[in-house]
């Protein structure tokens, strides 16, 4: 908030900044909870590959990630 | 953008948080059950040629009398299902060479195998609710019990190729119906990072990761293309939707759409009309990703994959539709399959 307004007195008591952050975080965290309900049961991962056999092996994509 | 395809755009995470924390437990207690790898399927001799048939669990399956259409042209290719579909399969006479099993859910997924330990019809109307296989809809406690002889009666011939994070329950139960198992582990994250969990796990146990694509249906066609390097791959069942006018009460994210969006639920969902059947077929946010996700993964593979479900919302460069008798006649000729739409 203090980057937007300005007082020209002091207050008595501590204003607790964080607190919008840690709701915001709050809301995100049960939004990624609540999608998590709706996803699928084995991941994706974008642009590696098909099977990959380990560091020593040759990833056997069929093609090159672009 | 529609809600739906919001949701769908937000899945890859989604799934990472709800599959790592119970694929990696699973993959603890599978651990001491490893001893082959999935890369030991190429070197087997698993049905003629270069083509092979993935059988996914989607309600064209039956509705399109698939399997049965399949067991009577005697295809000698090689026939990869999954673990959602071996029931529908043996019933209808079709043993498939490989079956994959990923789901690390730990009650649901054995029941595909005939779970030994079902007594009572479940409080989980997972089974009744969907159509995937209509034989556990109509009375869950027999259906249970003739699918348990019919996989105590194949289960030699059938291999598993199974994910570490499949659930202990499958692995004990796919074990003791003399079925081997082949292990693989889902890839989660880019293996190319430092905190990767992929590359952790791959360092634990040893096995290749394999890109899954959401689903089972989709890592089972990476199998068939990836590791069994088979060239003209045909889908069955892979419908990744629901047929028009099925309730939405009886589709498969019903419940979580629910609890999530109560009255506006039906706004999670998107249909798509088929280019050929001119029907409109709808599916949940997840089957839009697994769609996505599928037609992205098929640009970068070297094999042809021709579409022949017959229904549903797969479609699209560089899928190619066709009726199975097409790609079988076109297989028996040795011939490539022309591109076409020709369901």
């Amino acid at each position: 908030m203090t980057k937007f307004l300005k007082g020209n007195y002091t207050l008595d008591v501590t204003i607790d900044e964080t607190g919008d952050g840690e709701a915001m975080q709050t809301v995100e965290e049960f939004e990624r909870k609540a999608l998590s309900r709706l996803g699928g049961s084995i991941c994706f991962v974008s642009k590696k590959g098909f099977l990959w056999k380990g560091e020593d092996g040759a990833r056997t994509s069929d093609r090159q990630p672009s | 953008m529609e809600l739906g395809r919001q949701i769908a755009s937000r899945l890859k995470e989604a799934t990472f948080e709800r599959v790592v924390a119970a694929g990696l437990s699973n993959a603890e207690i599978n651990g001491p059950r490893i001893q082959r790898s999935v890369l030991e399927l190429s070197r087997l001799r698993l049905g003629a040629g270069d083509s092979a048939i993935v059988v996914g669990a989607g309600p064209s399956l039956h509705r399109r009398r698939s399997l049965e259409r399949l067991r009577a042209s005697g295809y000698a290719g090689t026939v990869v299902a999954v673990d959602g579909a071996l029931g529908a399969c043996l019933r209808a006479g079709v043993v498939p060479h490989v079956v994959v099993s990923v789901d690390p859910h730990r009650e649901r997924i054995v029941r595909w195998f005939g779970d030994p330990a079902l007594s009572a019809a479940p409080a989980d109307d997972y089974f009744r609710r969907q159509e995937m296989d209509p034989a556990h809809a109509a009375d869950e406690l027999s259906a249970n019990r003739a699918l348990l002889r019919l996989v105590d009666a194949h289960g030699a011939s059938i291999r598993v190729a199974v994910a570490t994070s499949a659930a202990p329950e499958v692995v004990a139960r796919c074990a003791a119906a003399g079925m081997e198992l082949f292990w693989w582990n889902p890839m989660y994250d880019d293996y190319d990072r430092s905190e990767s969990v992929s590359l952790r796990l791959h360092r634990a146990n040893g096995l290749p990761c394999l890109n899954g694509g959401g689903n089972v249906g989709t890592a089972a066609w990476v199998i068939a293309h990836a590791v069994l390097e088979k060239r003209r791959v045909a889908l069955l069942g892979i419908d990744f939707s629901y047929p028009p006018g099925t309730p939405y009460e009886r589709t498969q994210y019903y419940p979580e759409l629910r609890a999530l969006f109560g009255d506006r639920f039906a706004e999670a969902y998107v249909s798509l009309e088929h280019p050929v059947l001119k029907e409109r077929w709808f599916c949940d946010p997840a089957y839009w990703w697994f769609r996505d996700v599928f037609l992205e993964m098929a640009r970068e593979a070297e094999c042809r994959t021709v579409n022949c479900t017959e229904g549903g919302i797969l479609f699209g460069d560089p899928i190619e539709l066709a009726p199975l008798e097409d790609f079988l006649a076109d297989v028996r000729a040795g011939a490539d399959v022309t591109p076409s739409e020709r369901t």
